[in-house]
């Protein structure tokens, strides 16, 4: 088994704000087997997350496993309040680059 | 229960919907016509200044063309979160819009506009009482933070809509609301199950984005005593549960429970049901009232003024000095203006513009884009602090240097741009409210 990109296995990784203080991510994958065949391996979960971009685990607000929608949900603390000085992603839209290069063993 | 059709013609007013998807979703005979018009999205600056979010060009066109076809039907038009933050500046300016489209298309109706903008002495009675916990800021309001705010709004739930509704309301241009209420209120008000309406709000809101190909566009919803119908008013889009399932995820934290004034809405029995090809039914959600009704206040504080500059730097041995540059030029710019405070950002594009300290690729560029920010106690000091920056930085020497004309690349003539006052978010906390419509006057207005 070789290790994937998680952009090559979900259709959707995005992030966006959740609020001024919040960035949320959604992975939402094309159907239930491929998403059960990612969420089943366990490493999209909050403490690879927060490696990914280099956090601690506690700033994970909340993690999801949403089997209604094929999707997984991974919200962190902003490491700055939307808006305020240094902020450089007023919306939050452009932050889901390194989940989306977590890689997962799947073939 | 008769089914209740809302019509949302897109997810913030002003961004646009098709004329066909409109025509088209008229002729489904909804009930109502319901937008939102506003967020903290867009960030604390429309509520700070009270400038509106999108032009009145885009404003007026589409309310025109709204308000024309609510007249037409026979139904009422309700915008929520009027200007982009809702403050009391924005829906006066949203209301005289209104009127001149009253005038010009020689159309009566009633007119009812509903402020939500706090008193900052309301809010400190509430802080000394206890009644105000954080939210999410991080940190509890206090009475220095309250009189720093110079706007401070809170999120209306259903109820003054449905007041103004009862009130015989054609058109209703409401302040700060929560997205859900606006398109929830009439169904609500109509005798619907607020935990079906709020839940089919919160999809509808967003217009035709829980739809395929999602866009800015004329969304329906059909309310029964069962559950909700949801279908795009365009022909060239369908909704799918796939994509239904995926808007419910969108922009919020938990996909299982959504809070708003008075209530938590209890979405883990919900479920997504296709039919026929372009239609989507929801079901299931389960609405729990809180013990305490509590509103959710935004307020927005004056932190300055800001002037940039913008530059490229192509140069290798530059882009391999910049860290040690910009430490040093701030340290000098800082020492130079003390003692007045600054605050110096720089945004390094091509390397961590956009994530900063989240950024994990450490990889060295081709060419950087740079983004020198000031912002001051004023206009003239943060220019003047900027331009000490940029200047400083285009002849500045460093060991190893080849090219020494300038390391700066600027794409405009002045370098320094002033984009005036900075605002930044001061509250984001909940506060107690008597009844939920104590801190939401409604005005009428017979045009």
């Amino acid at each position: 088994m070789t290790d994937r990109l998680l952009k090559d296995l979900a259709d959707i990784v995005r992030s966006k704000n959740a609020g001024p203080y919040r960035i949320t991510f959604d992975i939402l994958f094309k159907d239930r087997e491929r998403y059960e065949a990612v969420r089943s391996t366990g490493v999209i979960r909050p403490e690879t997350v927060a490696a990914a971009y280099g956090i601690a685990v506690s700033e994970v607000s909340s993690f999801f496993e949403i089997d209604m929608a094929n999707a997984i949900k991974i919200t962190i603390r902003r490491p700055r309040a939307q808006g305020s000085s240094g902020d450089g992603d007023m919306y939050g839209c452009q932050h889901h680059v390194p989940l989306m290069l977590i890689r997962v063993p799947v073939a | 229960m008769a089914a209740i059709t809302v019509l949302t013609p897109t997810g913030t007013l002003g961004y646009g919907f098709g004329d066909e998807a409109l025509a088209r979703g008229m002729a489904l005979g909804p009930a109502v016509i319901a937008v939102d018009a506003g967020s903290t999205d867009p960030g604390p600056y429309y509520l700070g200044s009270g400038k509106p979010l999108v032009s009145d060009v885009s404003i007026k066109r589409e309310l025109t063309a709204l308000i024309r076809a609510g007249r037409q039907a026979g139904i009422p038009v309700i915008v929520g979160s009027a200007g982009g933050a809702g403050s009391g500046v924005q829906v006066d300016r949203t209301a005289a819009l209104v009127r001149a489209i009253a005038h010009e298309e020689g159309l009566s109706f009633r007119l009812a506009t509903i402020r939500s903008d706090i008193p900052v002495e309301r809010a400190k009675r509430a802080v000394a009482a206890g009644e105000i916990v954080d939210f999410e800021a991080g940190v509890p309001l206090t009475g220095e933070m309250l009189d720093e705010t110079v706007a401070l709004v809170a999120q209306m739930g259903h109820e003054p809509i449905c007041a103004a509704l009862e009130g015989g309301a054609d058109v209703i241009i409401a302040g700060r609301a929560c997205d859900d209420s606006v398109i929830a209120a009439f169904p609500i008000w109509r005798g619907a199950d607020p935990a079906l309406a709020i839940h089919m709000g919160k999809i509808l809101e967003c217009g035709a984005f829980s739809a395929e190909p999602f866009a800015m566009d004329v969304m329906l919803g059909t309310l029964d005593g069962d559950g909700f119908l949801l279908e795009p008013g365009s022909l060239a889009r369908r909704a799918s549960v796939k994509s239904v399932a995926a808007h419910s995820l969108y922009e919020r934290e938990n996909p299982f429970r959504q809070s708003g004034p008075g209530h938590e809405i209890d979405l883990s029995g919900c479920r997504f049901e296709q039919v026929g090809d372009r239609q989507v039914r929801v079901r299931g959600a389960r609405l729990v009232e809180t013990a305490d009704y509590r509103v959710k206040l935004e307020g927005a504080r004056l932190a300055g003024y800001r002037s940039i500059a913008i530059a490229g730097i192509r140069c290798p041995t530059t882009i391999r000095a910049l860290d040690g540059i910009l430490a040093d030029v701030r340290e000098k710019a800082l020492a130079y203006f003390a003692p007045a405070p600054l605050g110096v950002v720089f945004h390094v594009y091509g390397r961590d513009g956009v994530m900063k300290e989240l950024e994990p690729e450490t990889a060295v560029q081709r060419e950087v884009g740079l983004v020198i920010e000031v912002t001051a106690g004023d206009q003239e000091l943060a220019h003047a602090a900027c331009h000490q920056i940029s200047g400083a930085m285009l002849h500045y020497h460093y060991p190893g240097v080849v090219n020494t004309s300038g390391n700066l690349a600027f794409p405009y003539s002045p370098s320094d741009l002033d984009l005036g006052p900075v605002y930044e978010f001061s509250a984001y906390h909940l506060m107690k409210a008597d009844s939920p419509t104590e801190l939401f006057p409604i005005a009428y207005e017979d045009l």
